[in-house]
């Protein structure tokens, strides 16, 4: 079975969120287990964020969950190693946006990419794209630096 | 037979006396002589005859001093002007010669001199002309390198004052086009880095 993360979970950080959730989900659905064994009453769900909501949903594809398949899940998310880039822009991207960038990604490169967001606002704008072994710089800064050739003939004829 | 011999040995006998005898005068004689020899009989000469003869003894001397004298006069004289002009003329061509010599030696040392002083201007000049164009290349490529340095420091105060400036406005859903399109038009980079790097 080729399990394939939810589209909402892009980034290590997520990944990281999700794996801590699920490991709670786990000691609540145990405890909620043996307390139905014995008749007692269950506490209360947890609330978890959507991101580990629909990773879980995509383990059991509508299944019973089971406490061994949540140990699975876990065992499985901690045993990841998808291609990581980081996308550094001048400022926090709003859902939208990381959308947009992730499905481009995910669409272009690789569709396992997990994609990480930074922000630097020496950049002013642009964006610089990090994978494993390159920066890709695409920064308003960059450019300027690229041209200051062009910057430094400009200063000289003011 | 007997009688024969004894006449015989007579005769031998009387010639062997005889043999002694003339022997003995013959020593006799030889004695005499030698004295004779040791002992020359002094001459005996008249006192006029010895006046006259050192008279004559002295006139042929004194004529053969003089002649003598004349002789070894005009040979020394001739000796001497011949000796003069050999000791001159050597003298002159020795001059001459050591002159020449001296003359040649003088003109190859200013021959040389002037070759080496020639070749040291030559050397001078050269390093004079190389030291000047190095000195001047150096020059350039530090006057070059200052102004790129001083363009690149330019270039990166001007960047981060921009990039500072546009900090603190950014409009990341103005910048989203762009964003899109950088990434878009370097994908092909981008996914061949993702996709062999993991």
């Amino acid at each position: 079975m080729a399990f394939k993360l939810p589209g909402s979970v892009y980034s290590p950080s997520l990944i990281e969120s999700v794996i801590y959730e699920t490991g709670q989900y786990l000691d609540w659905y145990r405890e909620a287990k043996v307390h139905k064994t014995v008749g007692a009453k269950a506490a209360e769900e947890p609330s978890f964020t959507g991101e580990t909501v629909q990773t879980i949903e995509a383990w059991f594809e509508g299944k019973k969950p089971s406490v061994e398949g949540i140990e699975g899940l876990v065992a499985h998310l901690r045993g990841l190693n998808l291609p990581v880039v980081h996308v550094t822009m001048a400022a926090l991207p709003n859902h939208s946006q990381r959308a947009s960038l992730v499905d481009w990604f995910r669409a272009q490169t690789n569709p396992d990419v997990l994609v990480a967001f930074v922000t630097d606002r020496n950049l002013g704008g642009g964006v610089m794209v990090r994978t494993p072994n390159h920066v890709f710089d695409y920064s308003w800064r960059q450019r300027l630096v690229d041209g200051r050739d062009k910057l430094a003939g400009i200063i000289k004829n003011v | 037979m007997n009688l024969v011999i004894y006449i015989l040995a007579g005769v031998i006998g009387i010639l062997a006396i005889l043999t002694l005898v003339q022997s003995w005068q013959l020593s006799r004689v030889k004695g005499r002589l030698a004295k004779l020899l040791l002992q020359p009989k002094p001459i005996s000469v008249s006192e006029p005859t010895a006046a006259e003869l050192e008279a004559r003894l002295k006139t042929a001397y004194e004529a053969k001093i003089v002649e003598a004298t004349a002789t070894f006069g005009e040979d020394l004289k001739g000796t001497s002007t011949r000796l003069s002009e050999q000791v001159s003329r050597l003298t002159t061509s020795v001059i001459e010669e050591e002159l020449d010599s001296y003359q040649k030696t003088l003109e190859e040392v200013r021959h040389t001199a002037v070759e080496a002083m020639d070749k040291i201007r030559t050397a001078v000049e050269q390093q004079r002309v190389e030291l000047r164009q190095g000195m001047e290349a150096d020059l350039a490529a530090e006057r070059a390198k200052l102004s790129a340095k001083f363009d690149t420091k330019m270039g990166d105060i001007v960047a981060s004052y921009i990039a500072e400036s546009l900090g603190g406005g950014v409009d990341l859903g103005a910048q989203m086009q762009f964003i899109m399109a950088s990434l878009e038009a370097h994908k092909d980079e981008i996914k061949k880095d993702l996709t062999s790097g993991v």
